[in-house]
């Protein structure tokens, strides 16, 4: 019984680890799609923040300060291109983004080369991690402390966050007419809203999270940088976007539910299983996941247009 | 004198849209602008709206000289657009709608019930009814126009546009709009209505401008002028009296027997439709849209396969059979809607004319298109239905609703086969593209071709059938011959009605 607690307790911490990172970028993915941007970048953006966090607190001798606010930085100002590609140069947003996620994996590894001189991996002992939290109940549940093993604040702040963008969404006045632009770009745009200044701000905000998530995977529970540390993370991210329909509550148990994917994954790692099926099971869950997604949108759409006919028919019966 | 446009000149390349247009509106008045397609009448609006800017010209705006750069300055200015094309957010509520951008907001927080408790002071206070919690989605086309109207009161518009604003509208929702422009104008609001609808302006209008070919021709009052008049002045000429010329039908080209059709709710959508089509005879099919006429089209056309019975087209066996084959046994179809169906609006014209037929050597050898045969055939359509373009490569979305709908006229209508499916030819066009239409319609009906028209325009119907039949609820309930009906009896029998009554 008590291994069986430790156990699940871990897998359970194990899942709020992987959870996050997905979750940061998801809820950047969200918000821009409901201002009709589509980001795909999110896997570049994480990787820059990743590896700007790790520069900046190697040469500052380890300010964990100074490489948070590093990383969001860089994300905000990749994101920021991103944006003057797609909404003033009018680029298509899947070349961009694919051109970002590309380059920011050659681009860190060739910086982790001029910077630090080695290739592939770095990692100093110098190097300080996020502070990690045991929130104050967890006491209460001796076993279930290790629920919180290895969780640091970031952990805890992209839970906040996943409520907070909600709460921004849709009950301020600025999140409503960003969803507005959303559902129609001209009728907006009609009324005298400045379209591309809005969506502008709205993803160079959204590098904030992605910086936040990026500092998580270099910063969190270990503290290094090695060459494609997102590990496609980022597009893992855009199909928990599409899951939870962009919207921050869906959005963030879909996120949870690929991060109990990887959980799972890794754990059964130590199993007789063989490790290439444990390690492609975030995968296949990501396609099946849009597959069901995908599915569901079929059905919806069908049952919409089916109560449509039937309003049509009973209007035509009421009017004869 | 609120408003004073004078003298306004635009021109788009070497098309002079509006020349030395000159309009003026009182308050309280309804000034109705009249024209055709491309007359101009959009433009001097869209000039006036801030959305286009005049080469020339000066507008006089309560006294104030204005130069509008976007419709925020025009807005600012008390003057509001319902365009003809609504602008809404279709996912939201009908309050969300209306008071965006000018929201009432508690510490950034957008206040929900003070916000509804605006739409509803409003909506009463001008009779205009809507539940402000009601998703626009989900709202009639009516309604949407509703919320539309409330948007420009709600900016404080005291001069309102409304661009052709019945042309989305069922009978009923006319009246409704007619009723809602006179209560305005008594309010004391300024209107000015863009239509071509000439009943509508003479219900409502108190002045009428005549525009034609970018210019005005005329400014009237209601009372001193008739619906003929209006219509000589528009198209400057007599519309002509189409007669069909009596004419023997030939051998049968359509024969549909016994066609059913169950749809997902286990309803039957059609329910043993028999029709025939013959040579040399327009048949119409008159029925409130919604009655399997869609259905049956779908099904005779090839585009819906999954139906009981049979069709026959040309003497050849088509019965669940692809579009293609139908297409090769010998019919053609202008479609319902000209851009869902009908065409591609990011194609040229010259491709658009092509479609369907791309594979036949006409127009390509081994795979390889005949560019110049393609362009050739393209250029003699266009000047053969004077369509109103620069050339064949212009874009299909450039072009305005009548030359879109004379394109796929001219492409179907001119495919050397003995039978066209038209449904609903002239929805939305002028009176002179409408006219050309017809005429078309009843050339090849003359030189031995079957028609099957289907419409919910009746007089459209009883102007150009040979016989008729009347649908309703999936069937084909009654048959008639040309001048055998009239209107009254027909509209009896599309809402379900019985012949003696």
């Amino acid at each position: 019984m008590n291994f069986s607690w430790t156990y699940i307790s871990a897998i359970i911490s194990s899942t709020f680890r992987m959870c996050s990172p997905i979750l940061l970028c998801s809820l950047a993915a969200a918000v821009c799609s409901k201002a009709n941007v589509f980001n795909i970048a999110m896997e570049g953006c994480m990787m820059i923040s990743a590896f700007f966090a790790i520069v900046v607190n190697y040469f500052t001798g380890g300010s964990v300060i100074l490489s948070v606010l590093a990383a969001i930085l860089s994300s905000m100002a990749v994101s920021a291109l991103l944006a003057y590609f797609i909404i003033k140069l009018k680029a298509s947003p899947v070349v961009v983004g694919m051109a970002i996620n590309t380059t920011s994996s050659g681009l860190t590894t060739y910086l982790m080369y001029v910077f630090f001189k080695t290739k592939g991996l770095f990692q100093r002992p110098s190097l300080v991690g996020l502070t990690k939290v045991t929130p104050f109940f967890a006491s209460w549940f001796p076993e279930l402390s290790q629920m919180f093993y290895g969780l640091t604040y970031v952990d805890y702040l992209s839970w906040v966050l996943a409520i907070a963008v909600y709460i921004f969404m849709y009950k301020t006045v600025l999140g409503y007419r960003i969803r507005a632009i959303g559902i129609n770009q001209e009728a907006a745009r009609s009324l005298g809203t400045p379209v591309e200044k809005y969506q502008f701000i709205t993803m160079t905000l959204s590098g904030i999270l992605c910086g936040l998530a990026g500092c998580l995977l270099s910063m969190g529970s270990v503290t290094l940088f090695i060459q494609n540390i997102t590990s496609g993370k980022g597009y893992i991210a855009m199909t928990a976007n599409n899951l939870g329909r962009s919207h921050p509550i869906g959005v963030a148990l879909a996120s949870l539910f690929f991060g109990i994917c990887q959980s799972v994954g890794s754990f059964l790692q130590q199993t007789s299983l063989k490790g290439q099926i444990t390690g492609a099971i975030p995968y296949v869950a990501t396609i099946l996941a849009s597959i069901v997604s995908s599915i569901r949108t079929k059905q919806i759409k069908e049952r919409k247009i089916h109560e449509a006919m039937k309003k049509t028919v009973e209007r035509q019966e009421n009017a004869s | 004198m609120i408003l004073q446009m004078k003298d306004i000149v635009k021109t788009y390349g070497n098309v002079v849209a509006n020349d030395h247009v000159s309009i003026d509106l009182n308050e309280g008045e309804i000034l109705a602008i009249v024209g055709e397609n491309g007359a101009g009448k959009s433009t001097i609006m869209k000039i006036l709206y801030g959305l286009e800017k005049a080469d020339s010209g000066e507008i006089t705006v309560w006294g104030e000289k204005v130069n509008f750069r976007s419709p925020i300055d025009a807005m600012k200015h008390h003057i509001g657009m319902v365009q003809q094309h609504f602008m809404l957010f279709g996912s939201m509520t009908v309050t969300e709608n209306i008071v965006y951008n000018n929201e009432i907001a508690k510490n950034g927080f957008f206040d929900r019930k003070a916000n509804r408790e605006k739409v509803r002071q409003l909506s009463e206070k001008y009779g205009l009814m809507v539940d402000p919690d009601a998703i626009i989605d989900d709202c009639p086309v009516g309604t949407q126009q509703r919320v539309e109207i409330l948007k420009t009161l709600y900016q404080d518009a005291s001069l309102i546009i409304f661009d052709e604003p019945s042309a989305v509208l069922t009978p009923n929702e006319v009246d409704d709009l007619l009723r809602t422009l006179r209560e305005l104008a008594k309010a004391g609001k300024s209107i000015i209505l863009i239509t071509h609808k000439l009943n509508e302006v003479m219900a409502v209008a108190d002045r009428i401008t005549v525009m034609r070919a970018g210019k005005v021709i005329k400014t009237l009052n209601r009372a001193d002028t008739n619906t003929d008049e209006l219509s000589y002045l528009m198209i400057g000429r007599h519309t002509a009296d189409l007669q069909l010329r009596p004419h023997n039908p030939g051998e049968t080209l359509l024969q549909v027997k016994d066609l059913t059709m169950g749809s997902a709710a286990g309803k039957k959508v059609l329910n043993g439709v028999n029709l025939e089509v013959r040579a040399g005879e327009i048949v119409g099919i008159a029925g409130v849209s919604g009655n399997g006429q869609t259905e049956l089209v779908r099904c005779i056309t090839g585009l819906e396969r999954e139906y009981e019975g049979s069709v026959t087209v040309c003497g050849h066996d088509v019965s669940n059979k692809g579009v293609d084959t139908i297409r090769q046994a010998g019919l053609s179809h202008i479609p319902e809607d000209r851009y869902v169906w009908g065409s591609a609006r990011e194609a040229s014209l010259s491709d658009n004319f092509l479609m369907g037929e791309e594979n036949s050597e006409k127009y390509s050898r081994h795979g390889v298109l005949k560019s110049k045969q393609i362009i050739e055939h393209a250029d003699k359509l266009i000047a053969e239905y004077s369509v109103k373009v620069d050339n064949s490569r212009q874009k299909m979305k450039e072009l305005s609703g009548g030359n879109a709908q004379k394109i796929i006229t001219a492409r179907e209508i001119e495919r050397e086969v003995p039978l066209t499916i038209a449904c609903e030819p002239t929805r939305g066009i002028d009176i002179g593209a409408m006219e050309f239409v017809h005429e078309r319609l009843v050339n090849k009906r003359d030189h031995n071709g079957g028609i099957l028209l289907v419409s919910s325009e009746l007089s459209e119907i009883l102007k150009l059938s040979d016989r008729i039949y009347v649908m309703y609820n999936g069937q084909l309930n009654h048959e008639f011959k040309h001048g055998e009906v009239d209107e009254r009896k027909l509209g009896k029998l599309m809402l379900g009605g019985k012949a003696d009554e």
